[in-house]
């Protein structure tokens, strides 16, 4: 029974952990295309475009594949994502979820 | 009358390349109309109420407003952030919801449901204090 549950609970303690594949140096070098909308942190000025900055690493990194796959379209993104690789796509990931920006709001 | 001859091909020349230039130049105007168009916002009619924002987050916030909730279905990721999110861009989200263009189960039945003035206010309501939000 203590068995089950000290199983239970490694499981969930490594369901929550971050699975933080990206390395923010590496996605910082190479955001310099996105710092034109985005802004150079992700905290974007332009209205129509949204804020990176603090998003979550495993939404962006949805996105970001989503764009990708052209499950989720936009003339924009679409060829901006198309030539990354994986790793690309985490090491942006990761640099932008790093930056201070958005929070949580209930 | 060789120098007619040669003045009157140099007119056509002229001339010639003066329409080259007007096209040259007419590409670039139309480009910048054309972006001019396609940045207008869609929905500008419709300004954001916060405060009426505030009140209209009932079905955001279950999983919008849990720290650290994640999708069930279709996939497993942290929801996003939406406080200090741009408004025009949540409106832009939920619209693309609404119309299909963007999927997501939940999202799409919960941005149909919406009208134009319920995306306004609720995107003003996220949007509210971004500067405040940004120092975190």
């Amino acid at each position: 029974m203590n068995k089950t549950i000290l199983a239970a609970c490694c499981l969930l303690l490594a369901a929550n952990a971050p699975a933080f594949a990206g390395d923010p140096a590496e996605g910082q070098k190479k955001s310099q295309a996105c710092a034109a909308c985005h802004g150079a942190d992700g905290n974007s000025a332009i209205p129509d475009n949204p804020r990176l900055a603090g998003q979550h690493y495993d939404y962006l990194l949805k996105a970001l594949k989503d764009y990708r796959s052209g499950e989720r379209k936009s003339p924009i993104m679409g060829p901006m994502v198309a030539n990354l690789t994986q790793r690309d796509i985490e090491d942006l990931a990761a640099y932008f979820s790093s930056q201070k920006g958005l929070v949580l709001k209930h | 009358m060789g120098n007619f001859r040669y003045n009157r091909r140099r007119q056509v020349h002229d001339n010639n390349e003066s329409t080259t230039m007007k096209i040259s130049t007419m590409i670039p105007v139309a480009v910048a109309f054309g972006l001019t168009v396609a940045s207008l916002p869609l929905h500008a009619a419709e300004t954001g109420d916060a405060a009426a924002g505030q009140g209209k987050t009932s079905m955001c916030i279950g999983c919008h407003g849990i720290g650290g909730y994640k999708t069930a279905f279709p996939e497993v990721y942290h929801v996003p952030k939406l406080g200090g999110q741009h408004a025009a861009y949540i409106v832009k989200a939920l619209q693309e919801y609404k119309a299909g263009n963007r999927s997501h189960p939940s999202m799409r039945a919960i941005a149909a449901s919406l009208s134009d003035k319920d995306m306004a206010d609720l995107a003003a309501y996220y949007a509210a204090d971004a500067v405040k939000s940004a120092a975190k």
